[in-house]
């Protein structure tokens, strides 16, 4: 990876002139019309109602040969709670997956707000996916399919042990240390 | 005369403490005093017996899910002022000053009683999770409606079941709320 802040001004402009002509090549190559910026692939996995959900969870954590340990993650790119845990989950991803985590982000944005999800997801690069909870399908009946005692509030995260049974929920925010010991105890405790 | 004003705090306290996460439909809706942002005292209990219905409502300056509501809000409490309902709301994020809940008041046209919640102790009284989140109080002092305004947060002109109206028709009218209790999504409360 070049390091542009140890480029000399010249240097620096070649480099932008050279990624324009490049860009310019790759649009041709494309078909692309001319100026016609090229649309990048969504980040987003997918957009699931509550039957979806809970599928996607017992399909995750029926995988390998001791199943998985998830956690649904709910996030809006409008909630600072979200947007402040958000790294510590994709930290945590990084440091347990190996270990059976699996986490799944789900975001509550409106539909409108489908840019505003895409750019923070480009932003903070998750390795784990995220999906969109479903356009119009109803928000009580999803959220009482999450959990009852759910009241609406984001952030909200639902850990799911390796039977795919629910072992906790934890409203709100919480320290990257609050999430890996609960993590963790699921890990140990929860068996296929 | 000492005990007679330590006894209303023990009250509170008690509440406060209480076990129960949430109040009950049916039951007393917790009483309290504020003082509303223009200086005056508001009181539920006052209020309750001089209104039909009292709508106390969780709102914030900065969540967009309690602004997709300003409007029907707005409109909500004037549509119902002439039936003898008060709208009383009620801020209790930690984040959002005096001030700032003041400008927000005005930039929206929210002419009635708005205060703010220190400590958020209302908010843990009534154990409100997010903004918006209605309780609907009836003359007797009783909570009959507990949850979300409609259900449509995104677009006011898809609404199908417009929850909050349909509760406030009804203790109006001296009848039962046909359905007392929703959810929706929302922000957290950010609590001290």
């Amino acid at each position: 990876m070049l390091d542009q802040a140890r480029l000399t001004k010249s240097g620096r402009r070649r480099l932008r002139s050279a990624g324009r002509l490049a860009a310019a090549f790759l649009l041709v190559q494309l078909g692309a019309p001319p100026g016609a910026p090229a649309a990048a692939p969504s980040r987003v996995a997918g957009d699931l109602d509550a039957a979806g959900l809970t599928n996607l969870v017992a399909a995750r954590a029926r995988e390998g040969k001791e199943g998985k340990v998830v956690l649904v993650n709910f996030w809006a790119t409008w909630c600072v709670p979200c947007r402040e845990e958000f790294p510590d989950l994709i930290r945590l991803e990084k440091e347990l997956g190996p270990r059976g985590l699996v986490i799944l982000g789900i975001s509550t944005d409106f539909s409108s707000q489908a840019a505003a999800v895409e750019a923070f997801l480009a932003a903070t690069k998750p390795r784990f996916p995220n999906y969109r909870r479903k356009a119009g399908s109803d928000e009580q009946t999803f959220i009482d399919a999450v959990d009852r005692s759910w009241g609406g509030e984001l952030p909200f995260s639902v850990l799911y042990g390796r039977s795919g049974e629910k072992a906790k929920v934890l409203s709100g925010k919480h320290t990257y240390e609050e999430y890996r010991r609960e993590i963790l105890e699921v890990l140990k405790s929860s068996k296929r | 005369m000492r005990l007679n004003r330590l006894l209303p705090l023990a009250a509170v306290l008690v509440l406060a403490a209480s076990a129960s996460p949430a109040v009950e439909i049916g039951a007393p809706a917790p009483d309290f005093r504020l003082t509303a942002l223009d200086g005056k005292p508001i009181s539920l209990a006052d209020a309750a017996k001089t209104h039909k219905a009292v709508v106390v409502m969780f709102i914030a300056t900065k969540c967009p899910y309690s602004n997709a509501y300003n409007d029907r809000m707005k409109s909500l409490a004037a549509a119902y002022e002439s039936k003898g309902v008060l709208f009383v709301g009620i801020n209790s994020n930690d984040t959002e000053p005096e001030q700032e809940a003041r400008e927000h008041a005005r930039a929206h046209g929210h002419t009635f009683p708005i205060a703010k919640d220190p400590s958020n102790k209302v908010a843990d009284l009534y154990d409100a999770k997010h903004t918006p989140e209605v309780f609907v109080v009836s003359p007797d002092g009783k909570l009959r409606y507990h949850g979300r305004i409609d259900d449509n947060s995104e677009d006011a002109t898809r609404v199908s079941s417009p929850d909050l109206k349909n509760a406030l028709d009804a203790v109006v009218a001296g009848k039962a709320v046909p359905v007392a209790e929703t959810k929706a999504f929302g922000c957290s409360i950010k609590r001290v």
